[in-house]
């Protein structure tokens, strides 16, 4: 009997054996992190078999569910953790040979702290648990943002300190106001007694709650940290930001107003209409200032926003379709946007320059990361046989079946994002490989250690673009758990 | 043999050689030519046999499958002749370039997405097949560097909307009828309400448009085409660009139960006439632009889109109007275009590969002293671009002229004898400039054309005049496809075919067009009196002109061009250009959004927290 | 004086709140708008706690709960108010520390001229 506890406790644990680890030896701190996330991954493996049963449901301290502080490790929770701990692995991996300059032994911490948050994220079935996790999450990413200490990184992650924590002060007086309305912060609880969502008092808190959550999720006028953020951080903690972190901002948004608030396309409640239109403005917004961008970290980052923008319409739609899709394109550009950071992280590492147009002949000196970065790209604009299109197909074909108008012209605004997307990320693989451009750099590949991670990512966006069954069954189960809240509550509640 | 084994043949083939290209460059070549041999040798075996089998049932529980027929059989063994012997070409073509691996590894992986896009049964994976060949060509349009990357550029963001569109209506498809087999939504598309076939027509009308580069969707062509190697723009003129072809006819088969009939099917029609009136511009206006060119790639490629248009008239004139004749023209002239286009490109290739990659009509002259074989090729090349008896053109023109006729269609009829007329002026100009008139004294001595040229020229020579005099072959699949669309068939014999107001044969045309030119011939040789002039000795009135300085190919049109010129402008490619400029501003004026100050930003959170709750107060929405 | 009388803690609370939220608009110094950052904490706390008060209530303690009859108040939200200080503390002292690097890189705290990362 696996308790999904270990899959929190284990990384924080280990996060706090860095430093004392590194009194010891300076060294060993970068292997450590590797551990604790190859451990969650055989947890969640173990949990999966019964989490697609049942939830798993832990109450911690042996109260009953209500009162006391929750874990729910459903379909969707241990996806996600699943998914965390092997993003977080790869990319720790990579982390090895690529952090060699600073104070090495706090990042790591710092890296296992900010997947620990996440995991707990996505696992917790407490809203003010939700609260103290993402604040984990935040912070160690605060920190990491300016862990290189140049001008940009400090300068972006003061701004990602203040839009953050004005985040979650909302996000902290939306549970406020829950607590007051409902007088319990456990989720199923909340959700139990909540009626409708569109009386006053109960969307304050829910207005609260999404801008609060937004501002991690970056959501269009919410996400002015993200650019900077993701650009300046160094590229492993690009690749985890923009891997992991939003996308559990997302996830947080999805399990608050489906299963708290109970929107679903059948309420009368268009409020989901609402964010399907916001999503698709992120899309558009992300992918338009993506286009004339000279720096490619920056460029990178606006296309995740975009991509952010494409689950939240698809998990607005609310449809299972569109929540496989959703969950499926969560997964795709996780696996894409890491791949396309720990790349690039070791492209402008030789060339010394964010500049596109420094990147010119890359591919002739490093033609395995070239490759893996032209993978990526394909697999981000939904170019078949990468993980990108299944996951696009699936969106596209959710918003065609609700036969409704709107819906129509936002998925002609998704399909526009895609051209604009293809244009920029076909520039740069011309870039790449038919630009001839500074001789100087050496021919050298990528250190293996940081080349396992990249070959690991690019077998899997291949196989699951080939293969997508792969991963189908799981989604679809973790869609059915993320919409059905009646099963949520009688589940926690019994 | 089952058809996924043949692509996992084309597939695997394409990796393999470009590992093979790893270890040494003899063995890729000999893979690479060894594996497009086979392929041709399986299609020519799997003639007349159908075949269909569902392959993979994983993605996403769609039924994936693939089907042998004989549409996709004739388009099949057209993609693995003219792509074998595009990888020939190659041989020496490619052989001191770099990255030899990559073109070879993706030339094979193109043909490979094509035979997957000819044989599939279902949308979905006609779908994966065709984005696959759009990013593979723009890998390979691209290869060149320089003035390529514009033209990839321009090429992969027409592709891609084209693409999404086509996404956008296969998935439709799937919603409604909850099926992706072709073959299912044929039947189940004649009984959806006429606005949703239009619906259907039009978006997929669009997709293929792009690909097949009919008028207003064009500009993606002329720089990809002149920008590509030259070995891959025959494969990209020849084939790949006429998968918009072979959609329009996937597309008239789905519509199989409503052509050229009234009410329910009246908007097939409409869509079909306005189709075959596009295919009429299509032809008419790039013909004439294609004069102006001095490119050789250029003219060839302005070409191009010109006799796409004859395909499109026929196909869709044979639609609208149910005309077995003019269906047949069109998909005939696709496989006559391709292989003398194909011919024509290899032979610019040739004098490209001797003269160090000059295409500059104006700087070209008099090579056929050097090349006689290439310039064989492109006199027979331009002489089925005309459409001259005994070419393979003249019969698919022919047909398309004579439905035209029959049907009553005098406009469009003069459209395509038009574009004929334009076509004569400016080939000449080509293959004047190229290979006749003075030869200029930097290229006196070339050599002729390496034998894995000539191979290629050669073969497509012969097939140029050998479906000009035998159009009995390919017409006879052309009649199975005819009939599989639920046409009427033909009464094709192998000389031509007979239909109710005249027969075409071949045969008899040979016989006319020898005692012609015998009579001719002995009239000549018995009346001659003229004398033999040296060429450059009667110019400029006995006035001294030195001998190297002068050039004949320069200017050629001169006069015309100053007429024609400024209707000719691409007004299309221009809007298309400004539109592009328009887009990059506003995007670059949408990044204003981040200003970088952070009170900015948090205003943002404040103000749609705020609007969030004051719209929910005041209008209760939500 | 009812409706005061009984949300003067709200009042109180939210007029922090936006005193705070005002404090980071407005003010271009970041030490400033890290001080709105905490006077917005605090208004979340404070909050926070006026939703588990109850006028004269006790503290929130089993042991004696038999002694009186007096109403306890709500003890949840005072342990979340603890949590929150604490990650509010952890926030405002990553803040300090960067401006001080910030201040290092461009030699001011103001934060209408630390606009190099933009667009």
């Amino acid at each position: 009997m696996v308790n999904p506890v270990l899959l929190i406790v284990v990384p924080l644990g280990f996060a706090f054996l860095i430093p004392i680890l590194s009194l010891l030896s300076k060294k060993a701190a970068k292997y450590i992190p590797p551990i604790p996330l190859c451990f969650n991954i055989v947890v969640s493996l173990l949990l999966l078999p019964r989490a697609l049963e049942n939830p798993v449901v832990v109450s911690i301290g042996g109260w009953q569910p209500a009162f006391s502080i929750n874990l729910v490790a459903g379909p969707v929770g241990i996806l996600l953790s699943a998914v965390v701990a092997f993003v977080g692995l790869l990319v720790s991996i990579y982390a090895v040979d690529y952090i060699r300059e600073g104070a090495t032994d706090r990042y790591h911490m710092l890296f296992l702290l900010l997947l620990t948050g996440a995991t707990g994220v996505v696992l917790t079935g407490d809203i003010f648990n939700l609260f103290v996790f993402f604040e984990i999450l935040c912070i160690s990413s605060y920190a990491l943002v300016a862990y290189a200490g140049d001008k940009a990184g400090i300068e972006s992650a003061v701004k990602y300190l203040i839009q953050g924590a004005v985040g979650s002060s909302l996000l902290l007086i939306g549970i406020g106001l829950l607590y007051g309305l409902f007088g319990t912060l456990n989720m199923a609880d909340i959700a139990k007694a909540l009626q409708s969502p569109s009386s006053l008092p109960v969307f304050v808190p829910m207005a609260l709650i999404i801008s609060g959550l937004g501002v991690e999720a970056a959501i269009f006028p919410l996400n002015g940290w993200l650019p900077d953020a993701h650009s300046s951080a160094p590229s492993p903690v690009s690749a985890i930001l923009s891997g992991i972190a939003i996308e559990v901002g997302l996830y947080a948004i999805a399990r608050v107003v489906f299963t708290i608030f109970g929107l679903s396309i059948d309420s009368t409640s268009n409020f989901l209409m609402f964010l399907a239109v916001l999503g698709i403005l992120t899309l558009l917004v992300g992918e338009m200032c993506a286009l004339g961008q000279n720096n490619i970290k920056r460029m990178l980052a606006y296309s995740s926003i975009g991509q952010m923008g494409l689950i939240l319409f698809a998990l607005a739609m609310a449809s299972s379709y569109a929540v496989v899709g959703g969950l499926f394109q969560l997964v795709s550009h996780t696996l894409a946007k890491a791949l396309l950071f720990l790349t690039v992280g070791y492209m402008t590492y030789r060339t010394h320059s964010l500049d596109v147009s420094a990147l010119a002949g890359i591919g002739k000196r490093m033609p395995i990361t070239s490759l893996a970065f032209t993978i990526g790209a394909f697999s981000l604009i939904g170019l078949p046989p990468f993980a990108g299109f299944p996951s696009k197909l699936l969106i596209v074909r959710a918003a065609l079946a609700t036969k409704e108008c709107l819906f129509f012209v936002l998925i002609g605004g998704a399909l526009l994002g895609t051209v604009i997307e293809a244009a920029y990320f076909f520039r740069i693989v011309q870039v790449l490989y038919f630009k001839d451009g500074n001789t100087n750099i050496a021919r050298k590949q990528v250190p293996a250690v940081a080349l396992i991670p990249i070959v690991i990512f690019v077998i899997l966006i291949v196989g699951i673009g080939i293969y997508p069954k792969f991963i189908t069954g799981l989604l679809s189960s973790a869609a059915a758990e993320l919409l059905n809240r009646v099963d949520y509550i009688r589940n926690v509640l019994g | 043999m089952k058809p996924q084994l043949i692509l996992l043949i084309a597939f695997g083939g394409a990796f393999l050689t470009y590992i093979f290209g790893k270890i040494s460059s003899k063995l890729r070549d000999g893979a690479a030519v060894a594996i497009s041999l086979a392929l041709v040798a399986i299609f020519a075996c799997l003639y007349g046999r159908p075949l269909q089998e569902s392959f993979y049932w994983g993605f996403l529980g769609l039924n994936l499958s693939l089907r042998l027929d004989a549409l996709s059989w004739f388009f099949a063994i057209a993609i693995v002749s003219l792509g074998a012997l595009s990888i020939i070409f190659s041989l020496r073509y490619m052989r001191d370039r770099e990255r030899t691996d990559f073109y070879y590894s993706m030339m094979l992986m193109v043909n490979a997405a094509m035979l997957g896009i000819v044989l599939s049964n279902d949308l979905i994976s006609f779908y994966i097949f065709w984005e696959m060949m759009s990013w593979c060509t723009f890998l390979l349009i691209s290869y060149n560097q320089h003035r390529a990357l514009d033209a990839g550029m321009k090429y992969i963001i027409m592709s891609m909307i084209g693409s999404v569109a086509m996404l956008a209506g296969i998935l439709s498809l799937y919603v409604s009828f909850d099926t992706l087999l072709i073959p299912q939504i044929a039947s189940s598309l004649a009984t959806a309400s006429p606005g949703y076939v239009l619906f259907v027509l039009v978006i997929f009308g669009i997709a293929f448009g792009i690909k097949n580069a009919i008028m207003p969707l064009h500009t993606w062509l002329p720089d990809s085409y002149a920008e590509a190697p030259s070995p891959f723009t025959a494969v990209l003129s020849g084939m790949l660009t006429r998968m918009g072809v072979y959609g329009l006819l996937l597309i008239t088969y789905v519509i199989g139960g409503m052509i050229g009939g009234t009410g329910l099917g009246s908007n097939v029609s409409k869509f079909n006439y306005v189709l075959a009136w596009l295919g009429a511009l299509t032809i008419v206006v790039p013909t004439f632009i294609a004069m102006l060119q001095n490119d050789a790639k250029q003219l060839l490629a302005w070409h191009g889109i010109g006799q796409g248009g004859y395909m499109v008239l026929g196909i869709g004139f044979g639609v609208a109007t149910a005309n077995s004749l003019a269906l047949a023209g069109g998909i005939f002239h696709t496989l006559n275009h391709a292989i003398y286009i194909v011919l024509l490109f290899m032979s610019v290739a040739a004098v490209q590969y001797r003269t160090g990659g000059v295409r500059d009509l104006n700087s070209l002259g008099g090579l056929v002293a050097r090349m006689p074989v290439a310039f064989v090729g492109a006199l027979l090349g331009i002489s089925g671009l005309i459409g001259l008896p005994l070419t393979n053109g003249f019969v698919s023109k022919w047909m398309i002229y004579k439905a035209l006729i029959i049907e009553g269609h005098p406009f469009l009829a003069f459209a395509a004898l038009i574009g004929t007329w334009g076509t004569i002026l400016s080939v000449y100009k080509f293959l004047h400039n190229m290979y006749l008139g003075q030869l200029p004294e930097k290229y006196k001595h070339l050599e002729k054309s390496p034998f894995s040229m000539q191979l290629p020229i050669a073969v497509l020579s012969s097939a140029v005049v050998l479906f000009g005099i035998l159009p009995g072959i390919p017409l006879r699949v052309i009649n199975k496809i005819c009939t599989w669309l639920g046409f009427s068939s033909l009464d094709v014999t192998i000389w031509g075919f007979t239909s109710e107001t005249g027969t075409l044969n071949t045969i008899n045309l040979l016989a006319a067009i020898v005692v012609v030119s015998a009579v001719v011939w002995v009239l000549f040789h018995r009346a001659a009196k003229s004398v033999v002039v040296a060429q450059d000795d009667n110019y400029a009135a006995g006035a001294y002109v030195p001998r190297d300085k002068y050039h004949y190919t320069a200017g050629f049109y001169e006069p015309l061009f100053t007429m024609l010129r400024p209707y000719l402008r691409d007004v299309v490619d221009e809007f298309y250009t400004a539109l592009a400029g328009a887009v990059r501003k506003s995007c670059g004026a949408v990044r204003r959004i981040y200003t970088g100050d952070v009170g900015n930003y948090v205003t943002y959170i404040i103000l749609f927290l705020a609007s969030l709750i004051l719209v929910q107060l005041r209008w209760r929405p939500w | 004086m009812t409706f005061l009388e009984n949300y003067v803690f709200y009042v109180g609370a939210f007029g922090l709140v936006l005193i705070g939220l005002f404090t980071i608009l407005v003010k271009r110094n970041l030490i400033k708008a890290i001080i709105g950052l905490a006077i917005l904490d605090t208004g979340v706390n404070l909050f926070l706690i006026s939703v588990g008060y109850l006028a004269r209530g006790t503290a929130p303690i089993y042991t004696r709960a038999e002694q009186g009859a007096q109403p306890m108040v709500d003890p949840v939200p005072q342990a979340l108010v603890l949590t929150a200080i604490v990650i509010g503390v952890a926030v405002l002292a990553l803040a300090l520390a960067l401006a001080i690097r910030l201040y290092r890189h461009y030699g001011t705290l103001d934060l209408r001229k630390i606009t190099e990362q933009r667009w």
